[in-house]
């Protein structure tokens, strides 16, 4: 049976962390190292994704005065907060391991493969396209992938006791910030495993899921091992330059390109909130979150509507909103599609008033 | 044009075929670079496209921009050494464009090659071009465009 490292980095600072992520994905490309499996943990940190500006995606005083690192990852997606209650897992492949070189396959075999494992410790959890690992409509993982030539490096993050409040306060999440309903609402999108399973798991053994899982997904067999030689002199070169401000300012764009969109309507099915984050330069919607008092079930449609939606360009919103609906039987009285898209297009309409003024 | 397995794979350019990027020779042999229609397909919807800076050497086999797709980002990597001499702000307004159109209005940058006679031998161009792809698709076990 084919060997992979098992690789435990332990808690670190994030600087160290990305670093990492870099020099293990080289050392992978060069066909240096073994295939890997990675845990980690983060000391607290802001995590953007590769493409996104701090400017746009944080709170930048409240992470500064609350000791928050910010961070550029190399893989995709959105910011995140990252901090003690998380582990994160990740794998470092080739693609001839994985039989496809289809990138939205290999995050659906990686992800099923990882919801099987967090499943066994005693939840029920599934993936969600296109990126996350989800309890009953509740995100419990996201994830995002870096290649370089045919290696790649797919991670997640899996919550066990999940600061949320903690979380609305570092990210620009386009909701009402901190209120009561906005907490709540927040914690109805996340899932802990701590929650879920009535107690904390030890760490061991949720390595031990995703590590079992990923054993008999890829056929091979995991031997725990430390950094080579070779990788310490790849890292030590790539914490030299993530560890430093151009870095995490690679990419720097004003608050303004990204405004927070939005609108509220009163339909004979309920009250519908849109808040929308969106990329004014693209007409691309970032971010949708859902509120009000309409009926829908099962509950988890609003969820699984704001994760369909991520990164849907203005012009396809209203197809992505009736493929949705029409893929899905969902009771929500007499709220149809085209009530989600119109609230939608009048939050939208506001960016061409704002930037009109 | 060649077609391999539904993916338009325009014969007259100029292919590194494992990274998966063209290069088309202008009248004034400056290059045009960019992802072939297959690592479109490979990829998805690109949905963020940053370049280097124009006036930056790159060297063959590295990258000349980022993009990323489905939460998933890597380098397009240049198929020979060379300056940039331009960056494309339309697929910077429309990341999507470089799968709209892969060897038109999607182009990722132009370059001036260094030393286009020695590095070009690396290419594959012409009656080549369908074999070679073919073989990496087989290997990458891809079902078609």
């Amino acid at each position: 049976m084919t060997t992979w490292r098992l690789l435990d980095t332990g808690l670190r600072p994030a600087a160290q962390n990305i670093a990492l992520n870099r020099a293990l994905l080289e050392a992978r490309q060069q066909n240096a190292s073994l295939s890997t499996l990675r845990f980690l943990r983060f000391e607290p940190c802001a995590l953007l994704g590769y493409h996104q500006s701090a400017e746009q995606e944080l709170n930048l005083d409240y992470c500064r005065e609350h000791g928050v690192t910010i961070q550029r990852r190399i893989t995709g997606g959105g910011a995140i907060y990252f901090d003690t209650t998380q582990i994160g897992w990740e794998l470092y492949l080739h693609k001839h391991e994985l039989g496809t070189a289809d990138m939205t396959e290999i995050s659906r075999r990686i992800c099923e493969a990882a919801a099987r494992g967090i499943s066994t410790l005693g939840v029920d959890a599934k993936f969600r396209p296109r990126n996350d690992i989800e309890v009953d409509g509740r995100k419990i993982s996201g994830t995002g992938g870096a290649f370089d030539g045919d290696a790649l490096m797919y991670q997640g993050t899996l919550l066990i006791e999940f600061d949320v409040e903690k979380m609305l306060r570092v990210l620009k999440i386009p909701a009402e910030k901190l209120s009561d309903k906005a907490i709540a609402s927040a914690r109805e999108r996340v899932a802990n495993l701590a929650d879920l399973l009535d107690r904390v798991p030890p760490m061991a053994q949720v390595q031990s899921a995703l590590a079992n899982a990923f054993s008999e997904e890829f056929d091979v067999e995991f031997t725990p091992a430390l950094l080579t030689s070779h990788e310490e002199a790849l890292y030590n070169d790539a914490l030299a330059e993530i560890d430093h401000p151009d870095w995490i300012n690679l990419l720097a764009r004003p608050a303004v390109d990204q405004p927070t969109l939005n609108a509220v309507r009163k339909f004979s099915g309920g009250l519908l909130r849109a808040s929308v984050a969106f990329d004014r330069t693209q007409s691309r919607i970032k971010q949708v979150w859902f509120s009000g008092d309409v009926f829908i079930s099962p509950s988890r449609t609003l969820a699984d509507l704001e994760a369909a939606l991520r990164d849907t360009l203005a012009e396809q919103l209203a197809l992505n909103v009736k493929q949705f609906f029409a893929t899905r039987s969902v009771d929500m009285l007499t709220l149809t599609a085209d009530d989600f898209v119109s609230v939608l297009h009048e939050a939208l309409a506001q960016a061409n008033s704002e930037a009109a003024a | 044009m060649a077609t391999v397995r539904g993916c338009n794979l325009p014969d007259d350019l100029f292919y590194n075929v494992d990274n998966n990027v063209w290069a088309r020779r202008e009248a004034d042999g400056t290059l045009t670079i960019g992802m072939t229609a297959y690592a479109c397909s490979l990829a998805g919807e690109i949905v963020s496209y940053t370049p280097k800076k124009v006036g930056k050497e790159i060297e063959q086999n590295k990258s000349v921009c980022t993009v990323e797709s489905g939460k998933w980002v890597g380098p397009v990597k240049a198929p020979v050494t060379g300056e940039i001499l331009a960056t494309n702000p339309d697929v910077a307004g429309k990341p999507g464009t470089i799968n709209a159109d892969p060897y038109g209005s999607g182009w990722l940058v132009k370059m001036k090659p260094s030393n286009w006679d020695a590095d070009s031998g690396a290419l594959i161009t012409g009656g080549a071009v369908a074999g070679a792809f073919e073989t990496k698709m087989g290997a990458d076990g891809f079902g078609g465009c």
